[in-house]
């Protein structure tokens, strides 16, 4: 061991001292970076509303809102995949593919509602299951292993209804199907809890929860580790394989959670009704990273990017602007926040 | 082995400063051409630091470096490549690229050459290939994917394309590490061939074996200086002990006599038989009583750590049977050992041990989370009171408990990393290289209260430089290529009868 007449040094001490001159200015950046997006997402609201006043009416804000939490809810969920170093880009396929399920099990087979939420959560869980199947035990990289996922069920939820879609009343072997959408299950997309749209009311208390469980539980504190560094949690005691499915059955039950609400909302299953879902929901959580400082997948982050998103949207349409624009926004939009989030980090190479 | 011709290489009087640390002290060293120089010395003993000098990778901070006389001062390593120095890495796979073929990394080369046309054929690549291969007879077909080789045809593959450079100073570094001793054997053939046609060739390497077998003359490094230089034949014994220097037998860290002193009558807390530390090697015994440290040292490569590692379930158990406090322990990963009463901390810090980001509180909290919470929602109480318990019992310096790890020294850092187990109370604490990259002041911390707190439990400390397991250890086990060589009371170690046991002289 070299002798080491040294009194604090060590290449792992903090980055250099910059002289004061320079700190102002980095410090403004610093801000610009943690605040930026809610200002901005704060900003965009009495602009919207000054070039169309009908924007800011309460009717269009529960229209705004209703967007919102569906695509909140699923990105609660591929945010907690995240966290571990994962990412559950099956997400829009398991909302897509539960949207199915829930409406054949009440239209086609005229099970109740109660059942359809059942049988939903648990199609949510065996695409945990492949993704956990995948990732975890066959050891494929995450990104790629739910893209085949992904495939799988988008694919899967065609052949269960035979590519078509699935509403009251359609015929089904020669015969008008026996079944329809229970006004139960249809409270869940169009009810109101104290005048609150139900999926509002869902997507704020699932956001609570999440934010709960990743920052204040010992399971969400292993989960971060996991995802910091993999290998010092395991030898820290946790037991990662076991987090990592946690993590993936948690996105899976979030995204069949968003399908159930959608299902609920559309009263039909439309063929391809979670394909947009996807690029909503991993923007959310992506944009998620750059909000406050977080750099890392974080509840309330997820939560500003739906909105950002839901908020950009809903403006734009009020705009006219064309729908084809707003795949291309909402793209500038998760590249300057990821931007955002990236540029900050410093080069450290610690020993 | 010319005597009287120019050295290939020399370097006078050359120190290497990492900020307030002394890499390299006043080296001085020559080889001439055709000859093998072998470089040994124990960790943070300087020698990676040589090689960077040597292959340009770093600057000296004084000295200087000739080069067939030239005086050089290389700004980087393409300089050192052009002046022919050809540096072979401890990494086979960093000079590989895979998904090509063998061919296209003979010719690697030619890529960056210019002159060599927009267009190439395979025609013209084979044979390029096959020029190149003859020079260490390296016999894969080349049109085989380059991982379809073993690891010693790979290596040939990067020995043969620093060999058609015409180097006129080889550096191997670590060659071996991952080769079969047959695999090594040939390569060993291969070097003694290129010292034969005039290459100067330095070789570093941890296996006394092979310096033995190959070396003209060794250069023994020790705390960034030469400290003594042997020709052929080698004493390996003698080899060593130049590694190790003199143990300071200063007597106990404190100074207050209070050494872990095993506690004889009662019941060892881990009592592990018939353990091997790889396949084919001799199984061995340990015991570990209640109160006493245990030191584990070797050289590297040893075993140390293969060790260690079962014993928490890191790894497998190879062979033979564990018992915690008399009950069958078998823990099938590091959670199983923790929730037994076993705690380990791992060699490499910043890989094993540090979470990027996360606060001084969350690395002395993650081993204990179930502990902390209360229905799963962690208590702030509870953890910021097991981080400052940490905190004062080591005397951690830093901007506080919130502050991102890195914002520590190295040495309060492993602190923090190792005193965090304390507060589970563990039955078995296992530090493995605890004081690497730790300064002196925190290695005293570290040891004493270690030595303070060992009551009931047993630690054991495992280390390459025997000279920080004599100061904490009552007994201390060497290990030798895998096996048990001996074991030694702390207070009979000296340099020489370690070395003796390390060096494997005395089977």
């Amino acid at each position: 061991m070299t002798a080491q007449e040294t009194s604090m040094p060590s290449p792992s001490a903090g980055p250099q001292e910059a002289p004061v001159a320079a700190r102002v200015p980095e410090r403004v950046v610093a801000a610009a970076r943690r605040f930026g997006l809610v200002v901005l997402l704060i900003a965009l609201l009495p602009v919207f509303a000054a070039l169309n006043p009908a924007f800011a009416t309460y009717g269009n804000s529960m229209i705004v809102l209703q967007s919102v939490a569906v695509v909140g809810v699923v990105a609660l969920g591929v945010t907690v995949s995240m966290t571990t170093g994962g990412f559950d880009l099956s997400a829009g396929a398991c909302v897509g593919f539960v949207v199915m399920v829930t409406a054949l099990t009440m239209v086609r087979f005229n099970l109740t509602g109660g059942t359809a939420i059942a049988v939903g959560l648990a199609a949510g869980l065996v695409v945990a299951a492949v993704n956990v199947l995948l990732t975890v035990v066959a050891k494929v990289p995450d990104l790629v292993a739910t893209l085949g996922t992904m495939f799988l069920f988008q694919g899967l939820a065609l052949i269960v209804t035979s590519g078509q879609s699935v509403s009251a009343g359609m015929t089904v072997a020669g015969a008008p199907a026996p079944g329809r959408y229970t006004e139960g299950f249809v409270w869940l997309g169009g009810g109101t809890v104290a005048s609150v749209p139900v999926p509002v009311v869902v997507f704020a208390v699932l956001a609570a929860a999440v934010y709960v469980f990743l920052n204040h539980t010992r399971w969400g504190r292993a989960l971060y580790a996991i995802g910091g560094n993999a290998e010092a949690a395991r030898l820290a005691g946790v037991r990662v394989a076991r987090y990592r499915a946690l993590a993936y059955a948690i996105s899976g039950l979030c995204a069949a959670l968003g399908g159930i609400l959608l299902s609920a909302r559309l009263g039909r299953g439309d063929v391809g009704a979670g394909d947009p879902y996807l690029l909503q929901s991993v923007a959310a959580a992506l944009i998620g990273f750059a909000v406050l400082g977080a750099n890392r997948p974080n509840a309330l982050g997820t939560v500003v990017g739906a909105l950002f998103i839901g908020v950009l949207i809903n403006g734009l349409t009020m705009l006219n602007a064309p729908y084809y624009t707003q795949t291309f926004v909402q793209g500038a939009l998760l590249v300057g926040a990821l931007v955002l989030s990236y540029t900050g980090r410093r080069e450290r190479s610690d020993r | 082995m010319t005597e009287a011709a120019e050295p290939v290489v020399s370097v006078s009087g050359v120190s290497k400063r990492y900020g307030a640390t002394w890499a390299l002290r006043e080296v001085t060293l020559e080889i001439g051409p055709g000859e093998i120089v072998g470089l040994i010395g124990t960790n943070g003993a300087g020698k990676s630091t040589l090689i960077k000098v040597l292959s340009g990778a770093a600057q000296p901070t004084s000295g200087t470096m000739r080069l067939d006389g030239r005086a050089v001062r290389h700004a980087g390593p393409l300089d050192a490549l052009a002046a022919g120095v050809q540096t072979v890495h401890q990494n086979i796979d960093d000079g590989v690229v895979f998904g090509t073929t063998v061919a296209e990394n003979l010719t690697l080369d030619s890529l960056s050459r210019k002159g060599a046309g927009w267009f190439t054929t395979r025609a013209r690549t084979n044979a390029e290939a096959r020029e190149v291969a003859a020079a260490v007879r390296l016999d894969a077909p080349l049109d085989a994917p380059v991982e379809t080789l073993s690891a010693s045809d790979r290596q040939r593959i990067v020995i043969a394309r620093a060999v058609s450079r015409r180097p006129r100073l080889l550096i191997l570094d670590e060659p071996t590490s991952t080769l079969s001793s047959v695999e090594a054997g040939l390569l060993l053939d291969i070097v003694k061939e290129m010292a034969a046609a005039g290459v100067a060739v330095l070789y570093v390497s941890h296996r006394l074996a092979e310096i033995e077998d190959l070396c003209h003359r060794v250069v023994v490094l020790r705390d960034g200086r030469v400290r003594r230089t042997f020709t052929a034949p080698v004493d390996r014994t003698a080899v060593v002990e130049a590694m190790l220097g003199d143990l300071a037998h200063a007597g106990p860290v404190d100074g207050a006599g209070s050494r872990a002193v095993a506690d004889q009558a009662a019941a060892p807390v881990l009592v592990a038989a018939g353990v091997r530390t790889r396949p084919g090697g001799e199984p061995f015994d340990v015991e570990v009583r209640p109160g006493e440290i245990l030191g584990v040292v070797g050289l590297v490569g040893s075993g140390k750590t293969e060790l260690l590692e079962q014993f928490y379930g890191a790894r497998p158990l190879q062979s033979g049977g564990l018992l915690l406090d008399g009950l069958p322990y078998r823990p099938r990963d590091p959670h199983a050992a923790v929730k037994a009463g076993v705690a380990f901390a791992a060699e490499e810090r910043s890989a094993q041990a540090i979470v990027p980001g996360w606060s001084v509180r969350a690395h002395v909290t993650l081993p204990r989370l179930r502990q902390h919470s209360r229905s799963g929602l962690l208590s702030r109480r509870s953890e910021y009171g097991s981080a400052a318990a940490v905190i004062e019992r080591f005397g951690v310096r830093g901007p506080g408990v919130d502050a991102p790890i890195e914002t520590l020294s190295g040495g309060n850092q492993q602190k923090v990393v190792v005193g965090r187990w304390l507060e589970a109370s563990p039955r078995l604490l296992i530090l493995d290289e605890p004081f690497r990259g730790v300064d002196v002041g925190a290695r005293a911390d570290i040891g004493r209260t270690l030595a303070e707190h060992s009551a009931g439990m047993g630690v054991i400390v495992a280390s390459s430089d025997p000279q920080e397991v004599v100061e904490l250890a009552g007994r201390i086990l060497v290990l030798h290529e895998g096996n048990l060589a001996g074991e030694i009371r702390a207070g009979d170690a000296t340099a020489g009868r370690l070395a003796t046991l390390m060096s494997g002289a005395a089977a």
